[in-house]
């Protein structure tokens, strides 16, 4: 269903969802995150890249699987905390984070389904905006099979038109949005629909960064393993966790007891995110590690995103945001490092 | 989707025994769940233990799936989990959650001699399996236990082996010399080339220490045997034990949900990280 | 005028004769204009070093990594490394000497002086770009720095593009060094801790009010503790396990470690972690920066170095980094030290 909403509306709409709870990107001083929006008045999506994408809000960093405690006679009660029913809507998507969360739900569905991702995941209405000009200098989504304006993942996608938004809803939640103030969306002109077609097109012309023949760099990693390239590329690497914990795809966690008090005993189990980047995320009790230098975790995040996934799930684990590029403290560049794999050897 | 497999359902511990004494302590604990809850494992499974206020730690299941009364494990003290499970009394209740990962495809197995190869605590992931084929000893060939720990008061289930000795053949090692050590001295790896048992119709399931497997296989393969004739278990550290928290892979392999069996013949193809 | 061409020579010289294993100094980034430190193993490669005011990284974390990667190995190569420092960089190398991390015959330095500028703050610079895409940076004799961009040039005032540090510097040259490269001229600076003002003129409350906004935004990717030369533990107190695991290590001593931090990124917890940074670095930081700069959701984290470098100053008459000879400030005791700090 494709419609007409004129952006001076675009308030008018919000007021009308207030059952839901909404998000969408506020500026911090340089930078731009997802925040919970009070006055509709304050939406502004002539934003650019936020810094941490809205995976921040279905895959919270920290999540509380459940609380415990003693009672007298020394025996544990559990208390399971799944997250509470909180209709929500994220405005200001952009696509590359919209899909990023449909390979998000590749892992925590399957045979073992997360029911902390679900209950958030099922309850949260994205609504997109397409990036006719590029947000960030290093994007590159066309290169791995994104687009500035793709659809997926999206309930409903904006197109900026000037002094109105191209409204596209593609999904059953995308409509009941739409339905709710059906007086401020108007069917689109002939026109309108060409000005879209036109400004799709030319976005995608706009972004200048990409890696090509990317489909060449799954099989090459599977016999880079051992290679020294590791150790070069990682050279410069400083063992943060910028580049994973930026990233909009990657989902590795940890899971620790946080006691309150010990007696009687109460705390909570919790889930945080964890990064392939610190040394001991595989670091045996006994000492032992299998991932003992940045070159092997490297290895790791290049090998997971373009190798280890793609026979998983059959997809780039990446969608090309750029934020670990624009973040990395020493420049550490993804492109650069596929381009190298691409190229290496015979 | 209302199966929440992160709560751990909680079990009591009806037994306890010291194995090992000292800095390398292990202990096997029995726990029965205080609810039936279905659960139900495979030879090979692990689960998660929880001790609250600790945390999580993967354990191999030792006990068969034929032994329906109790669950059992046997826990080297190493870190945070374990000293806390160590520390546990009879009576206390711990936290189960799982069955998790895959099992030794005993089904396959079925009419071929089975050679059995432990190191330290190691035997604990095969006592499972090989209970099961005891317990079914009909279907299979000739059972036989290669068996090895550093000295004789590292040796894990002494009173069991000596019972197992009646019912199939037990070739026991230690590293070093003691007095009143009767049997092999030496490693375990060296223990096979000694008493070389034949490739023909046979399945070897090793479980120890990396180094000892390693050479293990080596020494298998001199043998003669294939690597489809190789099995064994491959440790990570876990957190999640369904494939999510992204830690225990090796290569596109998550060990906690794909693993941690393999036979040699999958295993050499993946990276050596573990 | 610094002449990167003086810098290559040196470079390729001393990689030539085998003096150092390799030498880390800046080259060329992919994004945009901003460098990336490069490590020159082949005297051929010199060219690729490069020396502009864009170059704000403090490369002697890389220090650091090279020690330890050393202690991993069987046999080390024991030369030295060669590495580009300015003035600020240079005074943790003077550090790293105090505390005996590293010794002086480990490093050879090519020291860069700063003259009476700096480094550019990237995220100045980007606000003055304005979406434009800079080529080239460059300082004209007037004290503007000149940007290329595509269609033309834009001038802009030093002041209002150098990073915030470097208009309180201190050491705009090199303390230490093997090699120097352009003008020993002290800057004269009126006012060195003048960015903390602001921030002190604020009442308690409202230093907590700033301070639990700005530190709830943590997310503890660790960035400012792992670009800081000075954070060379090898097991910090915020670590989950004990890193330091030999056979001999018992499952007690494991199972003993105290939880200082837990991971969750809570304002306690992230409280926690960034007052025991500061702490730790009382007297040692040397204000390059980094910290703030790497940061991905710009805490100003420098305020909180700078507070107390400002104490160790007014406090103790300790400046951190600049003579190697001296005893480091949490390390020494002299008479005249006041004693109403501890009350």
């Amino acid at each position: 269903m494709d419609k007409i909403l004129l952006k001076k509306a675009l308030p008018q709409w919000v007021k009308k969802l207030q059952t839901y709870r909404i998000y969408a990107p506020a500026k911090d001083e340089d930078i731009w995150t997802y925040e919970a929006v009070n006055t509709p008045e304050d939406i502004d999506l002539e934003f650019l890249i936020t810094a941490l994408s809205p995976k921040k809000i279905i895959f919270p960093q920290r999540e509380v699987y459940f609380e415990f405690n003693k009672d007298d006679n020394d025996n544990p009660d559990i208390k399971e905390t799944i997250p509470e029913d909180e209709p929500t809507i994220v405005f200001g998507v952009r696509p590359c984070d919209a899909k990023a969360l449909t390979l998000t739900d590749l892992v925590f569905g399957g045979d073992f389904e997360d029911v902390y991702y679900w209950k958030r995941r099922n309850q949260t209405i994205l609504v997109g905006l397409a990036c006719n000009t590029p947000p960030s200098t290093n994007c590159f989504c066309l290169s791995v099979e994104g687009s500035p304006h793709s659809k997926e993942g999206l309930d409903i996608l904006l197109t900026d038109l000037g002094d109105k938004y191209y409204v596209e809803s593609l999904t059953k939640n995308g409509v009941k949005l739409l339905n709710l103030a059906k007086n401020l969306f108007t069917p689109p002109k002939a026109g309108d629909k060409k000005d879209l077609q036109k400004i799709h097109a030319e976005s995608e012309k706009k972004i200048k960064k990409q890696i090509k023949n990317l489909k060449k760099v799954p099989p090459k990693l599977k016999g880079m393993w051992d290679s020294s390239f590791w150790d070069e590329e990682a050279m410069s690497c400083l063992r943060c966790g910028i580049c994973t914990y930026m990233c909009p795809t990657c989902h590795c966690f940890d899971i620790n007891d946080e006691v309150h008090s010990h007696t009687p005993l109460t705390g909570k189990r919790i889930r945080t995110w964890d990064t392939c980047q610190f040394p001991d995320f595989t670091m045996h009790s006994s000492g032992h590690n299998p991932r003992p230098d940045k070159a092997s975790r490297l290895r790791q995040r290049i090998m997971h995103k373009f190798q280890y996934f793609v026979e998983r799930y059959q997809n780039y684990q990446c969608t090309g945001c750029g934020r670990c590029i624009t973040n990395c403290p020493v420049g550490i560049d993804i492109i650069e490092v596929l381009d190298k794999v691409r190229d290496y050897g015979p | 989707m209302d199966h929440n497999t992160y709560i751990p359902k909680l079990a009591k511990i009806i037994e306890i025994k010291e194995e090992v004494s000292g800095a390398r302590a292990i202990k096997t604990f029995r726990t029965q769940f205080l609810e039936d809850n279905g659960f139900s494992h495979r030879s090979g499974q692990c689960a998660m233990l929880s001790v609250f206020g600790k945390g999580e730690a993967m354990i191999s299941i030792s006990s068969s799936p034929l032994e329906k009364d109790y669950l059992q494990f046997s826990i080297l003290k190493m870190g945070r989990v374990t000293s806390a499970l160590h520390e546990t009394q009879v009576g206390d209740i711990i936290g189960i959650r799982g069955p998790y990962g895959n099992s030794f495809p005993i089904d396959k197995w079925k009419g071929k001699n089975l050679i059995f190869i432990g190191g330290g605590i190691g035997l604990a992931p095969l006592w499972s399996v090989l209970n099961t084929a005891l317990g079914k000893k009909q279907d299979f060939g000739n059972l036989s236990l290669f068996y090895g720990a550093r000295t004789s008061k590292d040796v894990v289930f002494k009173q069991e082996l000596e019972e197992l000795k009646n019912k199939m053949t037990v070739h026991l090692s230690i590293d070093v010399e003691e007095p009143d050590w009767k049997e092999y001295v030496g490693f375990v790896p060296l223990n096979i080339l000694d008493k070389k048992p034949s490739p023909k119709n046979s399945i070897t399931i090793t479980c120890g220490p990396p180094i000892m497997i390693k050479f293990v296989i080596q020494n298998l393969q001199a043998l003669g045997f294939k690597d489809e004739q190789i099995y064994t278990t491959v440790e990570n550290k876990m957190k999640c034990g369904i494939g999510k928290c992204g830690r225990c892979n090796i290569g596109m392999h998550y060990v906690c949900k794909d693993g941690p069996v393999y036979s040699w013949a999958e295993l050499k193809n993946l990276p050596q990280e573990y | 005028m610094v002449n990167v061409e003086d810098l290559r020579k040196e470079a390729k010289r001393i990689l030539k004769e085998g003096k150092v294993k390799y030498v880390i100094g800046y080259e060329r980034g992919q994004n945009g204009l901003m460098p990336k430190p490069a490590f020159i193993k082949d005297p051929e490669d010199v060219d690729r070093l490069i020396w502009n005011p864009t170059c704000v990284h403090n490369l002697t974390k890389f220090l650091v990594d090279e020690k330890k990667r050393k202690a991993g190995e069987k046999k080390p190569d024991e030369r030295p490394v060669g590495i580009v420092v300015k003035g600020c960089d240079s005074r943790a190398i003077i550090v790293l000497l105090q505390e005996k991390y590293i010794n002086r015959e480990d490093v050879h330095i090519l020291g860069i002086s700063c003259e009476q500028t700096g480094v550019i703050d990237e995220k100045k610079l980007a606000n003055k770009l304005k979406g434009k895409k800079a080529e080239n940076i460059e300082l004209d004799e007037k004290g503007n720095f000149v940007i290329s961009v595509q269609g033309g040039t834009i001038k802009v005032p030093a002041e209002e593009l150098l990073a915030e540090r470097c208009l309180e510097c201190r050491a705009n040259y090199p303390v230490v060094y093997d090699l120097l490269l352009g003008d020993k001229t002290k800057k004269k600076v009126e006012e060195p801790f003048k960015s903390l003002e602001k921030m002190e003129s604020l009442s308690e409350k409202e230093r907590w009010a700033f301070w639990t906004e700005q530190l709830a935004k943590c997310i503890r990717c660790y960035a400012c503790r792992s670009v800081c030369p000075m954070c060379y533990c090898d097991e910090c107190v915020v670590d989950t396990i004990n890193f330091a695991v030999t056979a001999d290590t018992t499952a007690s001593e494991k199972a003993g470690k105290i939880k200082w931090v837990e991971k969750s990124p809570v304002p306690s917890e992230n409280f926690v972690y960034h007052m025991v940074r500061a702490m730790h670095l009382a007297g040692r930081c040397i204000d390059c920066g980094e910290c703030e700069r790497v940061c991905p959701l710009d805490i100003p984290l420098r305020f909180l170095n700078k507070k107390l470098e400002k104490e160790a100053k007014e406090l103790f008459g300790y400046d951190a980094g600049f003579d190697p000879d001296e005893p480091s400030l949490v390390s020494s005791f002299k008479d005249e030290d006041p004693e109403d700090f501890i009350r």
